[in-house]
């Protein structure tokens, strides 16, 4: 059976320098034998965690939106990349906006638990967030993790990798940036690959 | 003359933890007197995030027509600027996220049009002030909130060390906050401190 690869794309601005990036992981994936998707938050229908709790008591969401389906699709893959510029140091929120809503798979986790995942499981699901930003500094991404981690361990996914670059508005673009492009695929076609040799174990 | 505080909660929950901090907060800057408070529920206030268009590095002004038309001049205008807003997943709730990145209006205008973003003779009076809660009883939990919230007042014109930081963890469910043990007397304190403050630097 081919990997199931989906990217998430979490910018606003469609085809800009994490779109790119991200597109570049993916035809990398692709090129290993993935069968590879992409959705683009700002085209979904979905708001943002109200914060009610009420999945706490039931499990799932209230909220019937775009939001819970895509969690339905995550759950099938074996690699998800996703993807967000820094913005004011942190994710976009686009993205927040969609991690927040796990909420209600956390509730199943640690609330009613009804919801587990093996080591097993978690190992064969990989995770990969792609981003980049404007500036230069070195600790740009930094407040950005703590909540991909906890979205890829809320959903199940080994948090394998980062695909990141910075100092964009140095080098006009990720066009211009001398590695990140080759790096995001080489990437996308080891990661394939590795989840290849897992399943076949 | 009187103080003018702007307030914004965060939270898409009404009256819970962080919501009520920053009522707490907001009742203790009262008692000061000589105080207007104004307070904003974000979750009311049709505040859409940011497209990441850059329009506004030539605009001067943001692209989009919604909440932030109102709140604009009101967070220019403003003595203290106070943001309220919960962790979900490790960082600031999405609705405080998106409040903070169209304040890159102001970076725009601060630093790639270089214009005042606040006149010259009000820069360095003014405050600002965090207030968070989590469920999460790690010491670490607001770490990355923090650099955001960092963002969002250096590009008003609030420096580094004039933000104030209140963070609560260990508070999840509804009125959890009700039952710490020194929340509302910091809460107290620290709205005294910030109006004592702010009248030494208005001189007033």
């Amino acid at each position: 059976m081919r990997v199931k690869v989906l990217g998430i794309s979490g910018s606003p601005h469609r085809h800009g320098n994490t779109e790119t990036l991200l597109d570049a992981f993916l035809e990398g994936a692709a090129e290993s034998g993935g069968e590879v998707d992409k959705v683009i938050l700002k085209n979904l229908d979905y708001v943002p965690c109200r914060g009610c709790n009420a999945c706490h008591k039931t499990g799932e969401c209230i909220v019937q939106d775009a939001a819970p389906p895509l969690f339905d699709r995550i759950f099938g893959m074996d690699c998800i990349a996703v993807a967000s510029p820094i913005y004011s140091m942190g994710i976009t929120a686009e993205l927040k906006g969609l991690i927040d809503r796990t909420q209600y798979i956390w509730a199943r986790k640690f609330v009613i638990k009804t919801l587990f995942f093996s080591h097993e499981h978690i190992s064969r699901h990989k995770g990969i967030f792609i981003s980049t930003a404007g500036l230069s500094w070195d600790n740009v991404f930094d407040a950005a993790f703590p909540a991909i981690t906890a979205f890829f361990n809320t959903i199940g996914f080994e948090y394998h990798d980062n695909i990141i670059a910075n100092e964009m508005d140095h080098y006009e673009g990720i066009l211009g940036h001398p590695t990140a492009l080759r790096e995001a695929r080489e990437k996308g076609q080891s990661v394939v690959r590795e989840i290849e040799r897992l399943k076949s174990r | 003359m009187t103080i003018k505080v702007l307030a914004f909660a965060g939270s898409p929950r009404r009256g819970g933890n962080s919501e009520t901090l920053l009522d707490w907060v907001i009742e203790g800057m009262k008692e000061e007197g000589g105080v207007e408070v104004e307070k904003v529920v974000l979750t009311e206030a049709n505040v859409n995030p940011c497209r990441g268009c850059n329009a506004c590095e030539k605009l001067n002004k943001c692209v989009q027509r919604d909440g932030m038309d109102i709140l604009h001049d009101k967070i220019i205008d403003a003595d203290c600027i106070i943001l309220a807003a919960p962790i979900f997943c490790m960082g600031i709730c999405s609705q405080a996220k998106a409040l903070i990145d169209r304040f890159q209006v102001f970076r725009s205008r601060k630093f790639v049009l270089k214009l005042p973003v606040v006149p010259p003779e009000r820069r360095g009076k003014r405050l600002g002030i965090f207030l968070s809660t989590a469920g999460q009883n790690w010491d670490y939990v607001f770490d990355a909130a923090v650099p955001s919230v960092k963002c969002f007042f250096h590009v008003i014109d609030v420096r580094d060390r004039d933000i104030h930081y209140l963070m609560i963890n260990n508070v999840d469910e509804k009125g959890a906050i009700l039952n710490h043990p020194t929340a509302n007397d910091d809460a107290g304190k620290l709205a005294h401190e910030v109006i004592s403050e702010l009248r030494k630097r208005l001189e007033m």
